[in-house]
């Protein structure tokens, strides 16, 4: 009888605890903080694009260069030294996005040359498209700056701590000159703590 | 037998489950009379923590704001943040452009927290903290 009764308790107490698990699916929040481990998560990701894209736009020689045109540039890959995979491509697509929305910039997109180029074919060469009607060739305009970076990350670890370290550089270059216009770091520091109860 | 354990297992799991409770204050300013409206929900948040000064400039004509930020408790608090852009007809543009920042801030300390607005055409700015 008594097991019995320890055993509804627990049962009851499970039913209560029910919001907490199971397989229930719900849309969230995706600006929301998320602290599922240590590793890159999209707080991470987001918070790096708003950062840097703040610092960018508050420089004052950039202030003063987009003042009254809107440069073009081109986004280059960004090195990831760090141990984890990490899609470093998806920051920069933020910050190019987040760049272009404010007006300040333009981008020539090097991930869609290929299909640029094709396009490009199919209108000069299958006889399809009225020529007067086709883009022309050799119009395109070129990108006065790069922006490019790295990625990096220390991981330390002892046996009941584990803190990860993320610094995120990126720079901005003119292509003519080779001279470094800007540059803007973010920091993250993430700390994860064994839990005596964990679920 | 002892029935304590009995009472205290539910309100165990109840604790290791518990629902995160949210606190919600927001600060507008409009760019050119810069009134500033506090709107706080009672609870642990509103109580220890105010919005102590807000500042409004400009890079360029983009709108560069900060939100000085003190904990008026005698405790260590940490939160979130985010800010929101607003254009003169008080839409919401760039939503869900930046994210809850999480920040904390130590006893009696005050913090600034600063943001530019995503485009020109905002004309005033809503800072939400949340616990």
């Amino acid at each position: 009888m008594q097991t019995f009764k320890i055993a509804s308790v627990i049962l009851f107490s499970l039913f209560l605890s029910a919001c907490a698990s199971g397989p229930k699916v719900t849309y969230g929040d995706a600006t929301a903080v998320e602290t599922t481990t240590t590793g890159f998560g999209s707080t991470d990701l987001q918070t790096i694009a708003a950062t840097l894209v703040d610092d960018l736009l508050t420089f004052p020689p950039i202030v003063q260069m987009t003042a009254e045109r809107r440069p073009v540039v081109f986004v280059d890959k960004i090195k990831n030294k760090t141990t984890e995979h990490i899609d470093t491509e998806s920051i920069t697509d933020s910050i190019q996005t987040k760049l272009l929305k404010s007006g300040k910039f333009r981008f020539v997109d090097m991930t869609a040359v290929k299909a640029i180029q094709e396009q490009l074919n199919f209108q000069m060469d299958s006889g399809m498209v009225d020529p007067a009607k086709a883009v022309a060739f050799g119009k395109q305009t070129g990108a006065e700056f790069m922006l490019y970076g790295n990625m990096s990350s220390i991981v330390k670890r002892n046996d009941s701590t584990k803190d990860v370290y993320y610094k995120f550089t990126l720079k901005m270059v003119n292509l003519e000159s080779g001279i470094m216009e800007w540059a803007g770091e973010k920091e993250i520091r993430k700390t994860g703590e064994k839990q005596f109860f964990s679920l | 037998m002892n029935k304590r354990p009995l009472v205290a297992l539910p309100l165990l799991f109840a604790l290791l489950t518990g629902c995160a409770v949210n606190e919600t204050a927001t600060v507008t300013v409009d760019g050119d009379t810069t009134t500033q409206v506090l709107e706080s929900n009672s609870g642990f948040l509103s109580a220890s923590l105010e919005i102590t000064e807000t500042k409004v400039g400009s890079a360029g004509d983009l709108m560069k704001v900060q939100a000085t930020l003190k904990n008026a408790s005698r405790s260590e608090l940490s939160f979130r943040y985010k800010f929101k852009w607003l254009d003169k007809d008080g839409f919401e543009i760039a939503v869900d452009g930046r994210p809850w920042t999480p920040l904390t801030i130590t006893p009696y300390e005050s913090k600034s927290v600063q943001a530019t607005a995503p485009n020109p055409t905002a004309k005033a700015f809503r800072i939400m903290v949340q616990d």
